[in-house]
């Protein structure tokens, strides 16, 4: 038996969750679709993958760190509060869940915290949606992720046809679980949820981080990147990506916000060092590093790879410079020697 | 439509065997199928072995004029194909002078008019799509200018003409240019609009760019070294992606292609957040028609374009 509520009954639990904290939804705004704050006039769309990954709840795209001003020796700083207060991430896929490890990896762990992102990480509960459908872009079975659960969330939800299941796993989850019994909103169900269907996308990644240990210098980075634009959005829309960079907004010569703002490898400027030197000089190198990160770095420093699968990329890179067909690619590579 | 692409890549294989193999160019600029049915995205050969990599069908929508940048220091000559649209961002480089025009061969192909995959309801099965918007508002369906054409596609500066070649027939099926009337639908729409109304609808425009430069990046005509937006360092611009920021970063973007923009719609196509920038360029392209005489970018490279050029008699109203 399963606790579940009804699907006729998700604007009550919705409307219940959002008197406990900003309640984040997928939903469509301004035709784009990504998590937003849960509204009356919000309709949420749990029936697809957003396009904007959920991220952002956590690591906006700019955030605030501290106010200054300093005039002559008179500095003087004010810090700015990480706190949001308590937020909901409703409906999460699996592959979303997953991207929040990949940067609970590194905003928490190996003695790097970044309190910005641990406040908000904190505060937040979250709860995943088992997925039934997949996207004509995903392949999170091939990145080790399950798209019918994922274990590390606070609840998870599991479609039942008519109605939803829910599955605490943290106290965080039990809470939120009792406060929807509290409002008389669960039923008890027997039903099993629906299984998820066929992935159009195929591919393997299996051996990817070794392959990559001895291709640093393949000519396929080359032949990769010569389509690429060097834009930012597949970094921008990745739920994995973590790259910012700390930059001012300036009210005059003398006082001002810094911020930390999104930032990718993909730009030129991103590893600029001070004195011109640039270390990634062309696409080539700027190529690489997205996918040697993605594929071999990461699991090298965190045992997991740092692409959970989602699509997002696939769907929205202008060139189709698609990640599986790298990974395909790269197996099927010769290496000398 | 089938046996017209297989033919037409046939011959833009043969063609890019023949000129890497002879060495006259030392890359090929091109399509190639990708993952499903309805992607055909870029690809750069080196050898004559990879034309077989070659493709061509209605979804190799990419302009690839704007990847012809990372060689403009080179000395290689490179041969690139071009569709009617495309064709227009050859001259802007070369009136930019980012490109010397004897470093690149231009390969005319006829076009059939792109499908729309935001349209595709089956990833597994092949089905008819409906056309781009750029397509249906098509003017230039033929190449304004080539040094060698396959499918038998006519060469011509002359706007609104038919599409040529062996797409022809396609083209006119499909729609393209049917649309031509309504290039100015949007900005007129958005003209309407009550202040409040206008600045509402720009608002949630400009809440939405997360500053990626995708429609940077894919432009012909933004084509600048060193941009300003890509650093923040002499404190004209800066990185926060705020509404503020973002319009300021999507006026100037427009503001610096005006009079240079040729159209080709590559930046809405690839804004992962779907804004209309197309409106803001047609509205530049409109005050600019009123201004100066009607314009089309990119067509005839020995014509200036109205703000690159000045005249003695130029009226000075500002003064
Ligand atoms: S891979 Fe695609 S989305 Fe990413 S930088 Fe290159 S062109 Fe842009
Ligand atoms: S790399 Fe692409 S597919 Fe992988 S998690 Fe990031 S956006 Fe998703
Ligand atoms: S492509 Fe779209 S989101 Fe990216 S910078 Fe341009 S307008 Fe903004
Ligand atoms: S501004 Fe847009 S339509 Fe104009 S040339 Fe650049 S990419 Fe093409």
């Amino acid at each position: 038996m399963l606790k579940a509520f009804p699907k006729d009954k998700l604007t009550a639990v919705l409307d219940t969750l959002a008197k406990q904290a900003t309640l984040w939804v997928p939903s469509v705004v301004a035709s784009v679709s990504r998590f937003a704050p849960y509204g009356p006039d919000r309709e949420v769309q749990l029936g697809a993958n957003t396009v904007m990954s959920p991220k952002e709840a956590l690591f906006p795209a700019t955030e605030k760190i501290y106010e200054y001003s300093a005039y002559g020796i008179d500095g003087e700083f004010t810090p700015v509060d990480p706190s949001v207060g308590p937020q909901i991430l409703f409906g999460l896929r699996s592959c979303d869940m997953q991207g929040i490890l990949c940067l609970d990896d590194v905003f928490l762990t190996r003695g790097y915290v970044d309190d910005y992102y641990a406040k908000k990480r904190e505060e937040a509960t979250l709860v995943t949606l088992g997925c039934v459908t997949p996207g004509p872009d995903c392949f999170c079975y091939a990145m080790g992720v399950n798209p019918a659960e994922h274990e590390a969330s606070d609840a998870q939800l599991f479609d039942l046809g008519d109605a939803y299941g829910i599955v605490a796993r943290t106290a965080k989850g039990e809470a939120l679980v009792s406060a929807l019994a509290a409002a008389g909103l669960l039923v008890e169900s027997n039903k099993a949820p629906l299984p998820t269907g066929d992935f159009v996308l195929k591919v393997d990644a299996e051996g990817i981080t070794e392959k990559l240990q001895h291709m640093f210098d393949h000519p396929l980075w080359d032949a990769f990147s010569r389509k690429c634009l060097n834009c930012g959005a597949c970094a921008y829309i990745c739920p994995t990506c973590h790259c910012f960079d700390i930059s001012d907004k300036k009210r005059n010569a003398h006082c001002g916000v810094k911020i930390k703002c999104w930032d990718t490898c993909m730009y030129a400027e991103y590893a600029l060092m001070a004195g011109g030197h640039n270390p990634r000089p062309s696409k080539k190198e700027r190529v690489r590093q997205r996918f040697m990160h993605k594929l071999r770095y990461f699991p090298e420093r965190y045992g997991k790879l740092q692409c959970t699968g989602c699509g997002r990329c696939i769907a929205k890179c202008p060139v189709n410079l698609e990640i599986t067909d790298v990974i395909q690619q790269v197996r099927e590579a010769k290496i000398d020697g | 439509m089938r046996e017209i692409n297989a033919k037409l890549t046939q011959e833009m294989g043969d063609l890019a065997r023949d000129l890497l193999a002879s060495g006259e160019v030392k890359g090929v600029f091109g399509w190639t199928k990708g993952s499903r049915w309805y992607l055909t995205p870029p690809v750069f050969i080196t050898k004559p072995e990879e034309a077989d990599q070659l493709c061509y069908d209605e979804f190799a929508v990419n302009n690839l004029t704007g990847l012809l940048l990372d060689f403009r220091d080179s000395q290689d000559k490179i041969a690139i194909f071009v569709k009617g649209c495309d064709s227009r961002g050859i001259v802007r480089l070369v009136q930019d002078n980012q490109l010397k025009r004897e470093n690149v061969l231009v390969i005319g192909v006829p076009c059939p008019g792109m499908g729309d995959k935001g349209a595709v309801t089956d990833h597994r099965q092949a089905q008819e799509l409906p056309l781009l918007a750029k397509c249906l508002e098509c003017r230039y369906p033929n190449p304004v200018l080539a040094d060698r054409t396959i499918g038998g596609v006519t060469v011509t500066t002359e706007p609104s003409a038919a599409p040529s070649g062996a797409t022809a027939e396609a083209a006119k099926g499909r729609g393209v240019g049917s649309k031509q009337a309504d290039r100015f639908a949007q900005v007129e729409a958005i003209e309407k609009m009550s202040p409040d109304e206008r600045s509402a609808f720009w608002q949630a425009q400009n809440e939405k760019c997360i500053r990626c430069y995708a429609c940077r990046n894919i432009c012909p005509a933004c084509n600048c070294r060193e941009c300003i937006f890509d650093s923040d360092k002499k404190n004209w611009v800066n990185k926060a992606a705020t509404p503020t920021d973002n319009a300021f970063f999507g006026i100037t973007r427009a503001m610096h292609v005006a009079g240079r923009c040729v159209e080709c719609g590559e930046c809405e196509r690839v804004c992962p957040m779907d804004i209309p920038i197309m409106a803001m360029n047609r509205k530049l392209i409109g005050d600019l028609n009123e201004l100066f005489g009607p314009y089309d970018a990119g067509v005839k490279p020995e014509e200036k374009p109205p703000l690159g050029a000045f005249k003695l008699d130029d009226p000075e109203e500002f003064m």
